[in-house]
């Protein structure tokens, strides 16, 4: 059997020492760094920041929108859609 | 009274003048039952980001004002009914 071409490449992965664990990039939420306490559902140039190429919003964990802030901007988007103001799908 | 904002679609072939007036009436309903205008902003026409009725773009207006729950019921109908708009949205801003 030729091996040539069709080795498992097995990946070592580097264990990090339990001495110290991998620690969080601590961000903070842009709406609440600005101090801005309501989302506006017309600024589309804004909200176009959440979404992604195909129009989907993106998750808390992408935007690191603080629970609040995230909530206003989905139904922000959800808004600006029915008023055809954002699209519901883009096709990429 | 409760601040209210209101935004509308109108459609793309009537002249502008005629979305104005359409915007005016509006306006006059509020006022005839308490309401008080405080803003209207007129963006103009845009692009929609998807096909509305066969439609690619209309006219998009804001009005911010303060008016009783009855008062923005009967503006409701009169915008569902009206056969200039597209499509209308009202949202309380702040909830």
């Amino acid at each position: 059997m030729g091996r040539k071409g069709n080795t498992v490449k097995v990946k070592k992965r580097r264990r990090r020492p339990e001495s110290q664990p991998r620690r969080a990039k601590k961000r903070v939420c842009h709406f609440c760094r600005e101090g801005i306490t309501q989302v506006d559902w017309k600024d589309v140039t804004l909200l176009r920041k959440y979404m992604s190429d195909r129009a989907k919003i993106r998750a808390r964990r992408v935007t690191g929108n603080c629970p609040r802030h995230q909530r206003q901007v989905a139904t922000a988007i959800k808004n600006a859609r029915e008023m055809a103001l954002l699209p519901y799908v883009s096709v990429k | 009274m409760r601040t209210y904002e209101l935004m509308t679609i109108h459609r793309p072939e009537l002249p502008e003048e005629q979305v104005r007036a359409h915007l005016k009436k509006m306006e006059e309903l509020l006022a005839g039952r308490g309401g008080v205008v405080k803003n209207t902003d007129f963006w103009g026409k845009r692009r929609f980001a998807y096909e509305i009725d066969h439609l690619s773009e209309g006219y998009y207006a804001v009005v911010t004002f303060e008016a009783e729950p009855p008062a923005v019921a009967e503006l409701d109908r009169a915008l569902a009914l009206a056969d200039e708009v597209v499509r209308h949205k009202i949202v309380r801003p702040g909830d």
